[in-house]
């Protein structure tokens, strides 16, 4: 199962993703945490920190830059840009990056 | 990326980014339930009005409002007046939330019994 | 003359600053122009002006010459006419560009915004103040909508997620059309040691500390302006930024360029 959780800045998004996630894995499920944000910090409102947050981050910037190859699968994107949080959730961060630039 | 997931019965949680950028570029029908963050603020249900408008158009899934820092009945009835087709959750305005925001960490490892993480809990049922 | 625009995590509070910093400034009698970037706007909102989505009609710009922007103002339609035709006035004399709300014209959005940067690059830098709301998050500001600014003031909470955001919004001093002078407003701090927070966390001087205002909150859940909402500190706070901003930056100076 796939649940998007969108909404304005600042309305709690990412701690309700966070919660609901834990919540989720408290229940017994296999879960999986994605950061779409460009800037990612689902990593705090899911417990792991951050210090893990902010290398995730770094991790994430490196994909933008082009340093690292682009993983493909989704089970090396959950390897090489995942992090295990409490309740054996498993948070990864996607990279997407576009340029809104007109010119 | 969502909708490259293999089907099993693992739960995605995809927090995307605020606004509705994210969601416009999905291609559809990529999940099986959108959740729609509200604060009962004008402008953030005006966002979340257009969220529900393109969730809609592109066929995310079944749509839940969640009404988040809820303070008292005035801040749900305008949640729910402004969503009223829509399966409403209400979320109170918590502490521990606060704290969890400030501190950095999880409002689960803070407080689990807190009146937000038990609210939120009880989409896990909604949902599943 | 400033240009001054508020960037930080969505929902720190630039709208309600931002909106709240021009209309203070414009009381002292200089012109002032308030540029909203967001495509989901909210400056409008805390500047007291009842219209959230008046985007300029399609046919102020036209395709451009091969080579450059896509779209231009049309032929005899400058910056400074554009403003007079549609820039809404707003309370205290503001002026209110909208780049364009993504209501509804999804495809004419664009036109939209291709005539709003030409507007902001192009306007005479002696005709106005000029006080800008980005959008949330850093996207926006870090690939160039920030570049009409001398000042980018930075919006941070005392919490790691709003700091982190800042963090990366300080890095656009690497750009080269980098803002000047890159600072800081602390908002919803309660005490000096949130202050502190941010300031020891972003190492950018903080020109401004906003307390948390209960009376913003309501405000808010009734969509008026601070101004009209009887806020208090904020107002007292926000005021205090307009006024260490004029002592910073000579106001009334033209610029030679």
């Amino acid at each position: 199962m796939r649940v998007a959780v969108v909404g304005k800045g600042g309305s709690g998004k990412t701690s309700v993703s966070g919660v609901l996630a834990r919540s989720f894995a408290r229940a017994g499920h296999n879960v999986v945490g994605l950061d779409c944000d460009t800037n990612p910090n689902l990593g705090l409102s899911l417990g792991v920190g951050d210090l893990e947050t902010e290398r995730l981050l770094s991790l994430r910037d490196q994909i933008d830059e082009g340093e690292q190859s682009h993983a493909h699968t989704w089970d090396d994107i959950l390897q090489t840009y995942g992090t295990d949080a409490p309740d054996g959730v498993r948070l990864t961060v996607v990279n997407r990056i576009d340029n809104p630039e007109p010119d | 990326m969502l909708s490259s997931v293999p089907h099993t019965d693992t739960v995605i949680v995809a927090d995307l980014e605020a606004g509705i950028g994210t969601l416009t570029r999905l291609p559809e029908q990529a999940v099986e339930h959108t959740l729609v963050i509200v604060e009962p603020t004008p402008r953030s249900i005006d966002v979340g009005k257009r969220a529900v408008q393109v969730a809609t158009e592109r066929a995310q899934g079944n749509i839940t409002v969640v009404a988040n820092k809820v303070a008292d009945d005035e801040d749900n009835e305008r949640v729910r007046s402004a969503f009223a087709e829509f399966k409403v959750v209400t979320v109170p305005t918590d502490p521990v939330v606060i704290k969890a925001d400030r501190q950095g960490v999880s409002p689960v490892d803070i407080d689990a019994e807190a009146p937000a993480v038990a609210a939120i809990g009880k989409l896990v049922n909604l949902l599943g | 003359m400033i240009r001054i625009a508020f960037a930080g995590k969505g929902g720190s509070g630039k709208s309600s600053i931002s909106g709240t910093f021009a209309r203070l400034l414009a009381r002292t009698d200089r012109p002032v122009l308030a540029v909203d970037s967001d495509p989901l706007p909210g400056m409008a909102y805390s500047l007291g002006i009842p219209v959230d989505d008046r985007p300029a009609p399609d046919d102020v710009v036209v395709e451009g010459p091969e080579g450059g922007p896509r779209w231009v103002l049309r032929p005899g339609l400058d910056a400074g006419g554009f403003i007079d035709q549609y820039a809404e006035a707003g309370p205290d004399g503001v002026r209110y560009l909208q780049f364009g709300n993504s209501w509804g014209h999804w495809s004419t959005l664009q036109r939209g915004q291709h005539a709003w940067s030409q507007v902001v690059k192009e306007m005479d830098p002696n005709a106005w103040n000029v006080v800008g709301d980005l959008p949330g998050g850093t996207r926006q500001a870090m690939f160039g909508w920030a570049k009409y600014a001398d000042v980018l003031a930075i919006v941070a909470e005392p919490t790691p997620k709003s700091i982190q955001v800042a963090k990366r919004l300080r890095n656009i001093t690497k750009a080269d059309w980098s803002p000047d002078h890159v600072v800081v407003v602390a908002n919803r701090v309660s005490g000096p040691e949130d202050v502190r927070r941010i300031s020891d966390a972003l190492e950018r001087p903080v020109i401004g500390a906003v307390p948390d205002d209960p009376a913003v909150t309501a405000a808010d859940k009734q969509a008026v302006a601070p101004l009209n909402g009887g806020a208090g500190p904020f107002v007292d706070a926000v005021a205090e930024l307009v006024t260490q901003v004029e002592s910073t930056y000579d106001l009334d100076i033209r610029s030679s360029d």
